[in-house]
């Protein structure tokens, strides 16, 4: 297995460097001067000829390309043209914020969606429960985030009071008083934090996630169809055992093979949903800072971000291949 | 049977939902004066680094200039100045010289001691020398020298003399003083530890979410009445109205005023503070280019444009006025031409007498897709198409559109934007022949008219001293702007910020009671938090 784990690795650099490559060439062939885009209205001639040099990008192309390779594999990501930031430090500021929204959307579409889609699949030969949900699935995948998010926003937010209309929450001070060992010694302060962060993130994780609830219903829909067509589901009841533990026990548990798989996929999805759901809720976070990245044309910015994407996808990936094993005994690694 | 699961789960949601919403937001702070603001975030608070709006607007908070523009008659003029951190100054009698006098006992933020002319000296020279990062040297390239002669005075000789030096010295861009042992202590990292002599200074920055400035005590026109500024990064307008409603947001600073947005602020009971001069909508049309080098297209293609209808359309009754001068109102030197009249009629007249009985097609016509730009021109492209003239739009993103009109893509050229409030730098950026721009030789000007017909009267009234004489000039190089037809003014548009009255009071008369070049109000610090 760690074979295995080692092989994929290295694919993963090729794969990596492809990405880098491309984002890099296709920011530079995308119309559009950095230094226009920082100074808009009020750029003059001189100004823009100053700012072109200070920005290293009166260097001939290939020089800047093997200058971004050579401090990538340094982990060094360079300075945002914009904001001054360290790339890197900026980025690890900003991973954490979309990391929870993943995460928690992640929950909510799978707290929604393979319910829906299980019950959905056994209950396909009931109108009354399949067409509404297959309904709800597709509401879902039409509904685009930004619009659900602005209705959450007015109904929840604006109209009853009850979430924040901005931000993210002291993600930040959670994460300092974790490193610090804060957490452990001022529990309740701690908690109250989370509690924050949590509450920033409810609507916003709630749009995202319902949004990807569809995909997630429809995927385990179909997996549930093929697993209770299998063999030992009818075996099991043909043995009399209760409905409910032959869905739990036998049906639930084979099921997550085909649902594991696309996770990989899901995180990408997730990933994309952020830049509106972060624009939307005016949360900090990699999506809306890419986009804006892109818009200002902040080249070591937008590269450094896609980079993480790519890692990311590439990670989460490698994680769901090695699961296989450990929730299918019959895998194995060659 | 499985419905139990779809229960199961849903309820959980739900549960977890309505504990996280009735649990609320932790308690507030005790009754301190807490000014919150929605804007986009700033890219850098040093000052003399950034032309981005929400950045000349948020370091107004933090930084203040020798001079600054004046009160008079309860309203601020850009048309005046008066002393700020200076107390006094004279100007030698051949016009080079210039002796500031500053007022003693300034003090920068975060103990950085005493504001002395060794700070004015080093806070103008980082931009003379381009220092990386600065914008505005470009501004100061009259001076010559800077002397400091004693903590308390400073010198400052100029290359020759200039009619709007202390317009430059007011506090907004170029004109403000930072500290030099702060700017030297954090080199590169000014941008995010900035320390000035104004009202608020600048505790902490959220990335994407928010800048926190706190009052600052020893601030030498006495501690402001609001103890906190938060700056929230909200880059849609639609968030920062709800934001405005419900109580989240005190002010606004929009992206763009319509008449929507102006109608909701007014439903919730705000008020939307106008600020003179604000920026013109124009167009500039390549006196260079077929078939635009023919006056009698360019006077066709200024007939074919109603633009109070364009105006009414975009900014409904008081949200902006119709341009009567290709030098805005408010700036030194504006007088109002003599525009032609929409008259479609005449248009095509003069469309047939140049040759083109039929009209004529623009293809491939880059707009940007931002701000104003692509509303302002499906007007006119309807317009311009009942006289014959067809315009192919490309909508482009506004980075890809400042590109392409320094590339000369556009025959004509549809532009917005503020500068200082005088003709001679409006004109020399946009009517001086150095300023065409030219891919060949990387010349990347705003002279996208491409005119060389005034060169003479910018140079003069570069070194004319008598106002009179000086206005005159700049009436007669309006003229020729009459004559030579390369420039259409549209609409001038204020600054606006909007304003819940009910949390917060302005000095100000809401109506164009200041004007600026900073993008904010001009006294932060009188700005008031009402419970």
């Amino acid at each position: 297995m760690i074979q295995y784990a080692a092989r994929r690795l290295l694919i993963a650099v090729p794969m990596l460097l492809g990405a880098m490559s491309i984002v890099f060439f296709s920011m530079r062939i995308l119309p559009g001067d950095p230094c226009v885009a920082m100074m808009g209205d009020q750029a003059t001639s001189d100004a823009l000829a100053d700012c072109s040099r200070n920005l290293g990008l009166n260097r001939p192309l290939a020089v800047q390309y093997a200058d971004y390779l050579w401090r990538s594999v340094r982990f060094d990501f360079g300075t945002s043209f914009r904001q001054g930031y360290p790339v890197s430090e900026y980025i690890g500021r900003m991973f954490p914020h979309t990391f929870v929204l993943v995460m928690a959307s992640a929950v909510v579409a799978a707290v929604i969606g393979i319910p829906i889609g299980i019950a959905s699949a056994l209950q396909r030969r009931n109108p009354l429960i399949d067409y509404p949900l297959r309904i709800f699935a597709l509401l879902g995948l039409s509904m685009p985030v930004f619009w659900l998010g602005i209705l959450l926003l007015i109904v929840f937010s604006l109209r009853l009071d009850l979430f924040p209309l901005i931000g993210g929450g002291d993600l930040d001070g959670v994460i300092a008083m974790i490193r610090s060992g804060e957490a452990f010694v001022y529990p309740r302060d701690f908690f109250a934090a989370v509690g924050d962060v949590l509450y920033h993130l409810a609507l916003p994780a709630l749009a995202l996630g319902f949004t990807l609830a569809a995909t997630v219903s429809r995927l385990a829909r179909s997996a549930m169809l093929e697993v209770i067509s299998q063999d030992y589901i009818r075996t099991a009841r043909a043995k009399g055992t209760i409905e409910r533990k032959v869905i739990y026990k036998h049906a639930l548990r084979n099921m997550m093979v085909p649902l594991l798989t696309i996770i990989g996929v899901f995180i990408a999805i997730a990933l994309t949903g952020t830049v509106l759901t972060e624009t939307v809720f005016t949360r900090p976070g990699l999506g809306k800072m890419l986009v804006d990245a892109i818009g200002a044309r902040d080249y070591p910015l937008a590269q450094g971000a896609i980079t993480v994407f790519t890692m990311v996808i590439i990670g989460v990936n490698l994680i769901v291949d090695m699961l296989y094993a450990v929730v299918d005994p019959r895998i194995t690694f060659r | 049977m499985p419905p139990f699961i779809v229960t199961r789960g849903l309820v959980a949601l739900v549960v977890v939902f309505t504990a996280l919403g009735l649990a609320g937001p932790p308690l507030a702070e005790a009754q301190k004066k807490i000014l919150n603001i929605a804007a986009k975030e700033p890219d850098t608070l040093d000052p003399h680094t950034s032309v981005l709006g929400q950045t000349q607007a948020i370091v107004r908070f933090m930084y203040r200039g020798l001079a600054r523009f004046a009160v008079k008659d309860g309203r601020v003029t850009t048309a005046e100045v008066e002393p700020d951190l200076a107390e006094s100054w004279t100007l030698s009698p051949d016009g080079t010289v210039w002796t500031f006098k500053l007022r003693k006992g300034v003090q920068f933020h975060k103990g950085f001691g005493e504001m002395t002319a060794d700070d004015v000296k080093y806070s103008f020279e980082r931009q003379m020398h381009r220092a990386p990062g600065t914008r505005f040297g470009v501004n100061l390239e009259v001076i010559k020298s800077i002397e400091v002669i004693d903590p308390y005075t400073v010198q400052i000789v100029l290359k020759a003399f200039d009619p709007i030096f202390l317009l430059r010295m007011v506090g907004y861009q170029q004109g403000y003083i930072v500290s030099k042992r702060a700017a030297e202590k954090f080199g590169e990292q000014f941008k995010w530890n900035p320390v000035g002599t104004g009202p608020f200074y600048f505790e902490r920055q959220s990335p994407r979410e928010k800048v926190v400035l706190k009052a600052f005590d020893k601030f030498y026109g006495g501690r402001p009445q609001i103890d906190e500024v938060n700056w929230f990064d909200v880059p849609e307008d639609a968030t920062k109205l709800i934001g405005l409603e419900k109580g989240t947001f005190d002010l606004l600073y929009p992206e763009a005023v319509t008449a929507d947005f102006a109608d909701q602020v007014k439903r919730m009971g705000a008020v939307i503070d106008r600020m003179g001069p604000g920026g013109q909508e124009r167009f500039y049309i390549d006196m260079t280019k077929p078939p635009f080098d023919d006056i009698r297209v360019r006077k066709a293609f200024m007939h074919a444009i109603d633009r109070k209808a364009i105006k009414e359309t975009m900014y409904p009754g008081d949200l902006a006025r119709v341009a009567t001068s290709c030098v805005p109102d408010g700036y030194f030197g504006h007088v109002p031409m003599h525009l032609p009249e929409y008259n479609p009629d005449l248009a095509k007249k003069l469309l047939a007498e140049a040759g083109h009985p039929n009209g004529f097609t623009v293809k491939n016509y880059f707009i940007s897709k931002s701000f104003f730009y692509p509303k302002v021109l499906t007007l006119v492209q309807e317009q311009l198409r009942k006289v014959g003239i067809t315009v192919e739009l490309q909508v482009v993103d506004h980075a890809t559109y400042h590109d392409n009109i320094r590339k000369n893509l556009d025959p004509f050229v549809l532009y917005g934007g503020t500068r200082i409030t005088d003709a001679d730098p409006w004109l020399s950026l946009f009517f001086e022949s150095k300023e065409i721009p030219d891919p060949a030789t990387g010349n990347k000007g705003t002279n996208f008219a491409h005119y060389k017909g005034m060169d003479d009267l910018l140079a003069a009234g570069r070194v004319e001293r008598d106002v009179k004489k000086r206005a005159a000039i700049y009436a007669e190089a309006q003229k020729r702007l009459d004559r030579d037809l390369v420039c259409l003014p549209l609409q001038d548009v204020p600054l606006q910020w909007a304003r819940n009255p009910k949390r917060v009071a302005a000095p100000f008369p809401s109506d164009y009671g200041e004007f600026a070049l900073h993008y904010s109000y001009n006294f932060p610090e009188r700005l008031k938090v009402l419970n």
